[in-house]
């Protein structure tokens, strides 16, 4: 799984696509950890290209949640596949990583 | 003659009939068991049969690729392998490297060259790579888990209960646990997130602290103080894990639960299935949170099952398995034919751990033996 960045003034995306699991995970943290680093503490991860989700995967969110909010900002997560959505939805994580209908839609007033 | 310690097994892959006899004959000196064989196939096999700790690798091999030996080898072993190559181009020892090799050296060498990178191979601590699970640790793990099963059923007047975990080759943290208390029984299921041993020591750590929580008379204050013993050591090692937890009262049918983002209790009933509503979010994924217990009763003939998510990937959706469920728990009669078919659903293509585990109140004409 190959993850991008692209930033914007609100808010920094992150793109991965493929099969967020026990794999792709640390990396995952990896990426989100020197986007925050860099200072965007606003981060929208695009799942739109995220097929399938383990709870490796669910746990590299979690992870990424409480590093964007210790930095004082947020992390929200759009376009959510199927199999994420009913992972998210099964585990009642979906009240705290609520999926947004799209990237832009996560921040809207940032 | 650099140490290297004793015991260990080293496997020559190589198809020049010479080469080979050169480095069987090196290798040997230096204290290795050595197997030999002359093609990437063969080699695999005795990699696989009797494991290695170190393994020379030809990279032009009459059959398979010395890379695509490598790799396959780094599926299932963390052994050091040495590739020997003529090709002294820079991409292809890039490429060796980064297939998994940890060193290589370029034909023609000599003896004494060859014993000191094999003896510095073996200086060099090890670390363990992140999206692999060594087969040691791997069975290790399998047997944690499975010393973490209750063996028999417990005998509670008028029910039947059964449990089964089919765990994959990589271990996962499922397990499933039930003891007696004063007015019935306990039961938990629970899945701990990742694979390996650590997502086993995690189930362990789970299973201890819930089978002691039940000192607790009150549901809600016993899962209250078990979630904040474990979200410390979940915290330390950024996991999670998901639990049904449920008290049974034998002699109402009440059954009080706790479901913290496990989200696959079931009451069956009359043919018909409902899934239990979940309390909150798994223990360890938001620190502080609060669960509430839910309560359901089992009539005569109602049953509780319990399942972990591993069945879900061999079905479209949640509805789509709990349909297929809801099918074969109406056809069979007990609890071990009902758990059985649910793993038989799964299907031997999941690869995750999958967990069934039932509580029936019997039927009336079971409790009363009419008939």
């Amino acid at each position: 799984m190959q993850f991008t960045v692209e930033t914007t003034p609100a808010y920094a995306e992150v793109n991965g696509s493929g099969r967020l699991n026990m794999v792709a995970a640390p990396l995952l943290r990896e990426v989100v950890a020197a986007v925050v680093a860099e200072g965007n503490h606003h981060v929208v991860v695009n799942m739109e290209g995220t097929e399938f989700m383990d709870s490796s995967g669910l746990g590299a969110l979690i992870g990424c949640l409480k590093i964007a909010r210790q930095a004082g900002g947020d992390l929200r997560i759009a376009n959510v596949q199927p199999q994420v959505k009913m992972v998210l939805e099964l585990t009642s994580m979906h009240r705290v990583l609520n999926p947004y209908e799209s990237v832009d839609a996560a921040f809207p007033h940032a | 003659m650099p140490a290297v310690p004793n015991n260990r097994r080293a496997v020559i892959v190589e198809d020049n009939a010479d080469i080979r006899r050169l480095l069987v004959q090196i290798v040997s000196e230096q204290g290795f068991t050595v197997a030999e064989a002359e093609t990437g196939r063969d080699g695999l096999e005795l990699i696989r049969a009797g494991g290695a700790d170190l393994i020379t690798l030809d990279l032009n091999l009459p059959d398979l690729d010395g890379i695509e030996v490598c790799r396959q080898v780094r599926a299932f072993s963390d052994a050091y392998i040495l590739m020997i190559t003529a090709r002294v181009e820079e991409v292809d020892r890039l490429s060796g490297l980064e297939t998994g090799a940890d060193d290589y050296i370029s034909k023609p060498f000599s003896p004494r060259e060859l014993q000191a990178r094999i003896g510095a191979l073996f200086r060099r601590p090890r670390s363990q790579p992140v999206d692999a699970v060594p087969g040691a640790d791997q069975e290790r793990a399998a047997e944690v888990q499975r010393s973490l099963l209750p063996g028999e059923p417990l005998r509670v007047q008028d029910y039947d209960m059964a449990g089964r975990c089919r765990p994959t080759r990589n271990v996962g943290g499922d397990f499933f646990d039930w003891c007696a208390t004063d007015k019935g029984l306990q039961l938990t299921v629970a899945d701990a997130m990742g694979k390996g041993m650590g997502a086993a020591l995690i189930a362990a750590t789970v299973r201890a602290v819930l089978r002691s929580s039940n000192r607790h008379a009150d549901l809600n204050q016993a899962f209250a103080a078990a979630s904040q013993a474990l979200e410390w050591d979940l915290a330390q090692s950024s996991s999670f894990v998901t639990i049904f937890h449920a008290r049974l009262d034998a002699g109402s049918g009440t059954v009080d639960y706790v479901d913290a983002g496990h989200g696959l209790g079931l009451h069956l009933y009359d043919g018909g299935l409902r899934r239990l509503p979940s309390g909150g979010p798994p223990v360890g994924a938001v620190p502080g949170s609060i669960w509430a217990a839910g309560s359901l009763l089992l009539a005569p003939g109602d049953s509780l099952l319990v399942l972990s998510d591993g069945l879900l990937d061999a079905f479209d959706s949640v509805d789509a398995a709990m349909d297929a469920v809801a099918g074969v728990a109406t056809v069979r009669e007990s609890p071990e034919e009902v758990c059985d078919a649910v793993l038989e659903l799964a299907g031997t293509a999941v690869a995750d751990d999958v967990t069934a585990v039932m509580l029936r109140r019997c039927p009336p004409e079971h409790t009363e033996g009419a008939q």
